[in-house]
């Protein structure tokens, strides 16, 4: 009997905002424990919330993203239960209209793409962050109320290596929306997985599992996989598979029971009465559309469209802050395939020597755009180009364009004593003048040749070939 | 010397102006009243911060009507640096980090807060009854055998005592109206959204409002223009323009409709009651309304308090959820968070709160919500469309506040009679519906007070006012308090 797994996803995402879903509070990452709170975050009596519009914009962002409708009336509703990361004692989520609904996303799978439907999209408060120590727990209220998404995909996901690729998926679409940093490890990023196996082509669903505790895409698909080979084992011994919450261990690289689903809680669902459903204007909503940063995706037509070949655009758009690094080099008016040559090449291997993210980067993109219209010109060469760039390294604030005159000094600048030394060679070669004129492209080169002899090289290759041309047009 | 601790806030504003006392004299003496207090009505009293108050006026001031006003919060307004336990043993030894927007606006208008009033727990209550530091009397009775009624009891207390102008309660069913009723008082909860709640500990957010008491409709206006507010701290406040709500107050009725409705006025058994408000009647046509008796689906009116129950509770639960014994207030020990929150709750809620949690959680299961809460929900808006529907013609509803005058204790019973069912608890239609809603009273039964009901349109706060100023300014109670009614 042949099987399949049969997979759905909830993805949540910390949404990097100024400040908290609920309250004016710093929503960072990192902070010395318990700075960033308020009294609302810690549930003091009276408190309310009030809606962070900037989370509201990414949530809708994202939603376009998915290709998700928008629900135009914005409810939030309270989810109950007790817990110490929870000081409210209930969660402020979405659970009866969420913000989009209906959505989908196309992943590369190793057959093609394919069509991943997403049920819905919802916002809600983060909890407190704990720090389990053997003889006490910390609690530290930073993450509390961070503002959050979560994505729930419909049971469309077929293997581990599926389940990967709609989280990278995702990943890529927030973290190019600037909505999250949509890091796994640092838990900015978090997924639970939904999974059951059948036989190939049964319509019906075998018993949920449910797998928790996930830290990186690599063990989703570890995880996957074991659990897939763990519930065919059981089905072909004719054991049940218990409906249960497992969580992925590392270092045995399994699943492991976690706790049984039947005592699961019921949460109490109703609507948040201190917030009244706020109706949010078709222009709202297309204006957060409109300022939506550019996809991965739409990234990739466009560098592709000017010139970049398919590894060069993915290879720039693996990490969202080169790609914007990049769009503001080629934003100066220089090549793509130039300016990604360098972002590729030469600024790749400084920060692979130091060890340094491109935000780390100590040039700006002006100044690479700079280096790179000064090659285009003729005014330096390749090679002078990376001395140039290797000194700025060092001492990023000097000149570039006094460290190219350099390069140019004794340098022949002046138009007429070119066009005169030109029409030097010319008068001293006139078969060259000849077979140029009967189409021989090497009498070209040779003239070229002589005019660089005659300068000792102290003139512009760019500047010589059209003086040159010039001055052959014209005889 | 003349007296001035029972004054109202107008007439108070006035002696200051005319430099006849100073805010430091009256405080003083006020004081002194406070710490003779018999009805049970503090929590706190906050003797040293409100003589340094009164000292520290700045002359400049004084044209704000509450420059040194003295006046009391009920003890479920969060005031920093001033212990807060809405009467709850949960709270015990909790002091507020932040204070409510209603304390904030009274303090920066010069008003001095004397202290925290007693409430039915978390204001859960309609008798004054159930607070930690127990019943809560009326002034009215010496002996001590009548309630004033809750949940906001010691802010009508003092209120009703005489030497408080004003105070402020909250209102989620009928806490500030009903005691209002048995005190003799003005109380008046306006329209949802009208007032911050923010900092008000919440009982039941979709119902609950701020009210207040004081012992004349002027100075019920007058506090509304400094209340009113768009706060952007309580999303659910509103942006609509606040009006001078003193301007235009003069008792001339023409052109106004007013409705009775007949059902809830025939379930009332006390005649007096009937009489006294039919009296009122007279002077409401005389001052040139229109009245009409109107009638409403019975089943609908009955259905008032059982949705009040569901809906309040369900509320109540998850709002008092985070006195869990970790973050503030009554701590017990325990070895994980479940043993401390459930030991601490154990203790810290009175059975009586408990009950509510436990109807409001078992209204909200999954198997049940359909059946209570959401059916509750659909009744609520029912409600509110038959409401809306006598509105739409008529500009105002006006009905006795309550059956009877308050009842003695040993009386209090939950018999479902159609009086309880309905005129002892209608009052939460306007909560329900957010309206603007006012008692004042109207007349005497057995030396007990009397009060009629005026609620109005959201937002038409200036009509409610206008029609109790034309009851006012004919009946003998302005400025009515216990003991100048027994001297």
């Amino acid at each position: 009997m042949e099987f399949e797994e049969v997979i759905g996803l909830e993805i949540h995402i910390e949404m990097k905002t100024k400040t908290k879903m609920f309250s004016s509070s710093p929503a960072r990452y990192g902070d010395m424990p318990n700075t960033n709170t308020s009294v609302y975050d810690l549930a003091f009596p009276g408190t309310m919330p009030t809606v962070n519009k900037e989370a509201v914009v990414k949530g809708i962002q994202v939603c376009n993203a998915l290709h998700m409708s928008i629900d135009p009336l914005l409810r939030f509703d309270r989810k109950n239960y007790f817990y110490s990361d929870l000081p409210k004692g209930y969660q402020i989520t979405q659970y009866f209209y969420p913000l989009g609904k209906d959505g989908y996303l196309e992943i590369n799978t190793s057959t093609g793409k394919k069509r991943i439907n997403i049920e819905r999209l919802h916002m809600e408060e983060d909890t407190a962050k704990q720090l389990h120590a053997y003889d006490c727990t910390l609690i530290d209220y930073n993450r509390c109320g961070t503002p959050l998404i979560e994505i729930v995909s419909k049971p469309d996901l077929r293997s581990g290596d599926q389940a990967m690729s709609y989280i990278e998926t995702i990943r890529s679409i927030v973290s190019f929306l600037d909505v999250s940093d949509g890091k796994m490890e640092e838990g900015s990023l978090r997924c639970d997985i939904n999974v059951s196996v059948r036989e190939k082509g049964s319509p019906a669903f075998g018993t949920k599992v449910e797998i928790k505790n996930l830290n990186s895409i690599a063990n989703v698909g570890k995880a996957l996989d074991y659990e897939f080979k763990r519930q065919v084992e059981l089905l072909e011994k004719g054991e049940p598979i218990l409906q249960e919450t497992r969580r992925f261990d590392e270092a045995k690289r399994e699943t492991i029971p976690m706790r049984s689903k039947t005592d699961s809680v019921d949460y109490k669902y109703y609507p948040e009465p201190n917030i009244v459903p706020i109706r949010l204007s078709q222009d709202f909503i297309k204006e957060a559309i409109d300022s939506s940063n550019e996809l991965a995706s739409s990234k990739y037509e466009r560098y592709t469209a000017n010139g970049l070949s398919d590894y060069d655009a993915s290879v720039i758009l693996s990490d969202p802050e080169t790609s914007r690094y990049y769009d503001k080099i080629v934003s100066y008016g220089v090549s793509y395939k130039l300016a990604a040559n360098w972002v590729n090449g030469d600024i790749q291997s400084v920060l692979n020597k130091d060890n340094l993210s491109i935000s780390e980067f100590k040039l700006t993109p002006k100044q690479i755009a700079d280096i790179i219209k000064l090659i285009d010109c003729g005014k330096i060469n390749n090679k002078q180009a990376r001395e140039i760039f290797a000194t700025l390294i060092d001492n990023p604030s000097l000149s570039i364009d006094t460290l190219a005159a350099k390069y140019n000094e004794g340098m022949i600048s002046s138009n007429d004593e070119l066009t005169k030394i030109v029409n030097e060679v010319l008068d001293e070669n006139s078969q060259s003048i000849a077979d140029y004129k009967s189409g021989h492209d090497n009498a070209l080169r040779y003239l070229m040749g002589q005019v660089m002899k005659k300068t000792q090289g102290k003139v512009n290759p760019k500047d010589a070939n059209e003086v040159l041309l010039n001055e052959l047009n014209r005889r | 010397m003349k007296d001035y601790i029972h004054l109202t806030i107008e007439e108070l504003h006035q002696a200051y102006l005319n430099n006849e006392v100073t805010p430091l004299e009256v405080v003083t003496q006020v004081l002194d009243e406070a710490e003779k207090d018999t009805n049970n009505a503090y929590e706190y009293i906050c003797k040293e911060r409100a003589l340094e108050q009164a000292k520290n006026l700045k002359e400049e001031d004084k044209g704000n009507i509450l420059w040194g006003i003295p006046y009391v919060l009920k003890d479920n307004y969060s005031t920093k640096d001033i212990p807060t336990c809405a009467s709850s043993n949960i709270l015990e030894g909790y002091v507020p980090i932040y204070s409510s927007e209603v304390f904030d606006k009274l303090e920066k208008a010069g008003a001095i807060l004397i202290g925290k009033t007693t409430l039915d727990e978390l204001a859960m209550g309609g008798t004054g009854t159930s607070g930690h530091l127990g019943k809560t009397f009326n002034p009215y009775d010496p002996t001590h055998e009548r309630m004033i009624g809750g949940s906001s009891c010691g802010s009508a207390a003092t209120v009703s005592s005489g030497y408080i102008p004003f105070s402020i309660g909250s209102d989620t069913g009928d806490s500030v109206r009903k005691p209002a009723s048995y005190s003799g008082l003005v109380g008046f909860k306006p329209t949802w959204g009208r007032i911050s709640r923010y900092g008000l500990f919440p009982f039941a957010p979709s119902l609950d409002h701020v009210g207040y008491f004081t012992r004349s409709v002027k100075d019920a206006a007058s506090l509304l223009n400094i209340l009113a507010v768009y706060d952007e701290k309580d999303a659910t406040t509103s942006s609509k323009e606040v009006k001078d709500y003193t301007k235009g107050l003069d008792g001339n009725l023409k052109g106004y409709k007013i409705a009775v409705i007949d059902e809830i006025l025939n379930s009332i058994t006390d005649k007096t009651v009937i009489e006294e408000f039919n009296k009122t009647l007279k002077i409401l046509e005389k001052e040139g309304a229109v009245l009409s008796h109107v009638s409403m689906d019975i089943d609908l009116v009955k259905a008032i308090y059982p949705t009040y129950v569901i809906i309040s509770c369900c509320e109540a639960t998850s709002n008092d959820a985070n006195l869990d014994g970790l973050k503030f207030g009554l701590r017990e020990d325990g070895k994980t968070y479940e043993e401390i929150m459930t030991n601490t709750r154990t203790k810290g809620f009175s059975t009586l709160i408990k009950r509510r949690f436990v109807i409001g959680g078992y209204s909200l299961l999954k198997e049940n919500q359909q059946e209570l809460f959401l059916r509750a929900q659909k009744a609520r808006h029912l409600i509110v469309d038959a409401f809306n529907k006598i509105y739409e013609e008529y500009d105002l509803i006006y009905l006795p506040a309550a059956p009877s005058i308050a009842p003695k204790f040993s009386d209090a019973s939950d018999t479902l009679s159609d009086e309880y069912l309905i005129s002892d608890n209608y009052l939460a239609f306007a909560n329900f519906g957010g309206y603007p809603s006012l008692t004042l009273p109207i007349g005497f039964e057995a030396g007990m007070p009397l009060g009629g009901n005026i609620s109005g349109r959201i937002f038409e706060e200036d009509k409610v006012l206008n029609a109790s100023l034309a009851i006012e300014k004919n009946l003998p109670y302005y400025n009515l308090y216990a003991k100048k009614e027994t001297k």
